[in-house]
């Protein structure tokens, strides 16, 4: 089993922590909350993807310098009939992408409902991400990359335009939370250290 | 299909596209299915000779025991759409509501509702050949469907979800006329509070599934309980697509010929036989992440794909259940629902109207 801690851990060496975290992507129906995650986990992209029932899980890892990220990540459904169920998934969840889509207005009106929800009933220390997606049809843009990032400023959001499509910031989306995101156990789903796990088995480093 | 194809068919004879439209994923088990298959046709001959000796010269089948029992068996694909008509009700709807459908498409529509429909239109079934395109395909027969019930039942308008479910009528029926009455009578009359605003007919068989397996399963609701998964992370696609999009297709179907015929009752006996049928394989998933993942693959191993043995087994997994059992257990867990709801909302209200304070003060 993984041991908690890490009293007795040798510094130095090439393996880290790896922590576990719970995110949950929000955001009004067909913005793109499961392009953004099948563009993150798989690497693909559907022109029409499937719309969303209840909610999907994925996980996918990201690698910091001496971090290993591991996501578990609850995609759920867009349409308002299902905002009853949402509080189940952002419950004690540590990150949270709220999704809108540049060329619909109303998208980003929605997702400043979801970050004031979030910011009320998640958990206080919830790392919340603001992403305009859809970035590549510029063209019909509706929502200015100025006014969603000075509401971002003002709510301390984490802020950046991404295309599912072009896959343009969604890793980087992605990465910028882990960054973000206290390694701490009290903090983190779980976290533990590979480097105990090295030292107790096999006492040689 | 003939012994001496079989070999032909396992060299990927088989067509990468269903009877139905669907495309088959590129990880498709094309020798299980094969396998499958092979057994089930002699099923599908036997079954369409037994349903063409009991309609004879009729259009209807009226109620009864061996009527109930050659449904559970399965309603051949060519009689399908027109049994659900006849047993569901559906039909003695239509006939009484000449030109209704029709003069409901011509009514203004909400714009919101409008756009929910519009944007679920061509993300609807994006793997089936059928629905790909408005003037050639079925999308929009799908539309026409979806904003007709609408203007039809304003309580229910449009709910994610039933996109699957007129997508999945309208490939059986082939009738957009014969699709709406079916879905009138699936969401009005068998699945009274499913779609509503609230879905607290859904919150509350997810909640009745969890007793069942509490008491049927204790092993498994303990399991699962210790890794602080909820049933409704579990089980919520499985109610509200009335399991399209979850079971393989000729299962959901099988599943769809008692629905329309028995009513809503089947739907927890697959729920509960899905859970309890695969005790052992969620005992073994022992993390989190391994839960949910196993309860996706056992919606899609070959125990659901053989869909004549799942059928009988969800029969004899779940015995003999009586209505009044499963309507008890629903008043019990709604009205769980409702009080949690109503503690919720007591705090809910209160937090709301700070932030609308907030805001003003902003």
């Amino acid at each position: 089993m993984a041991q908690r801690g890490g009293a007795q851990r040798p510094s130095g060496g090439g393996q880290g922590k790896i922590c576990q975290f719970k995110l949950v992507l929000l955001g009004e129906s067909a913005v793109g909350k499961s392009s953004l995650v099948l563009r993150f986990v798989k690497g693909q992209f559907h022109e029409y993807q499937e719309s969303t029932i209840g909610a999907a899980f994925l996980t996918q890892t990201v690698c910091l310098d001496d971090t290993t990220v591991k996501f578990e990540i609850w995609d759920t459904a867009g349409q308002e009939r299902y905002h009853s169920l949402a509080p189940m998934y952002y419950r004690g969840a540590q990150a949270a992408i709220v999704v809108y889509d540049i060329t619909n207005q109303d998208t980003f009106g929605r997702a400043k409902t979801w970050v004031k929800e979030l910011q009320r009933q998640a958990s206080p220390n919830i790392v919340i991400a603001l992403a305009g997606n859809k970035a590549d049809l510029a063209n019909k843009r509706m929502v200015e990359y100025e006014e969603a990032q000075t509401y971002a400023e003002e709510n301390s959001l984490l802020f950046m335009e991404t295309s599912a499509k072009t896959a343009m910031n969604v890793n980087d989306i992605f990465l910028a939370i882990a960054k973000k995101l206290p390694k701490s156990d009290n903090n983190a789903r779980s976290c533990w250290m590979l480097q105990v796990i090295t030292f107790k088995t096999g006492e040689t480093m | 299909m003939a012994q001496g194809e079989k070999h032909h068919l396992s060299n990927s004879k088989l067509n990468d596209v269903d009877e139905y439209g669907f495309e088959r994923p590129s990880d498709f088990r094309y020798e299980s299915y094969e396998e499958f298959m092979s057994k089930y046709l002699t099923v599908l001959t036997r079954r369409a000779r037994k349903w063409s000796h009991l309609l004879g010269a009729k259009e209807t089948v009226g109620r009864g025991m061996k009527v109930k029992r050659y449904i559970r068996k399965g309603i051949p694909l060519v009689h399908r759409g027109k049994m659900w008509m006849e047993v569901s009700g559906a039909r003695k709807k239509m006939e009484a509501h000449p030109g209704y459908y029709k003069s409901l498409q011509d009514l203004p529509l909400n714009e919101d509702l409008m756009e929910c429909i519009r944007v679920d239109i061509p993300r609807t079934f994006p793997d089936n050949i059928y629905f790909r395109d408005y003037k050639e395909g079925k999308l929009g027969s799908l539309k026409n469907v979806l904003v007709a019930f609408s203007n039809h039942n304003k309580e229910i308008g449009y709910c994610q979800g039933l996109n699957y479910i007129a997508g999945l009528l309208l490939i059986i029926t082939k009738d957009e006329e014969c699709a709406f009455w079916l879905f009138d009578v699936l969401t009005t009359d068998l699945l009274p509070q499913y779609y509503t605003p609230d879905m607290v007919g859904v919150l509350t068989d997810i909640r009745v599934l969890e007793s069942i397996v509490k008491e049927q399963a204790p092993l498994i609701w303990k399991h699962v309980a210790h890794y602080g998964i909820t049933w409704d992370l579990l089980a919520t696609k499985w109610f509200i697509c009335l399991f399209a999009e979850v079971l393989p297709i000729e299962t959901v179907l099988r599943i769809w010929d008692c629905l329309f015929y028995e009513g809503n009752k089947i739907l927890m006996r697959v729920a509960v036989t899905l859970v309890v049928s695969n005790q052992e394989k969620i005992l073994m998933s022992q993390e989190f992440v391994d839960i949910i993942h196993c309860f996706k693959t056992i919606a899609k191993d070959e125990d659901a794909l053989n869909c004549h043995t799942f059928i009988e087994n969800v029969f004899r997994v779940t015995g003999s259940f009586s209505r009044a059992r499963l309507a008890k257990l629903r008043e019990e867990c709604e009205a769980q629902i409702k009080a949690e709801k109503d503690k919720e909302t007591g705090g809910k209200s209160f937090a709301s109207s700070c932030v609308t304070s907030l805001t003003l003060d902003a």
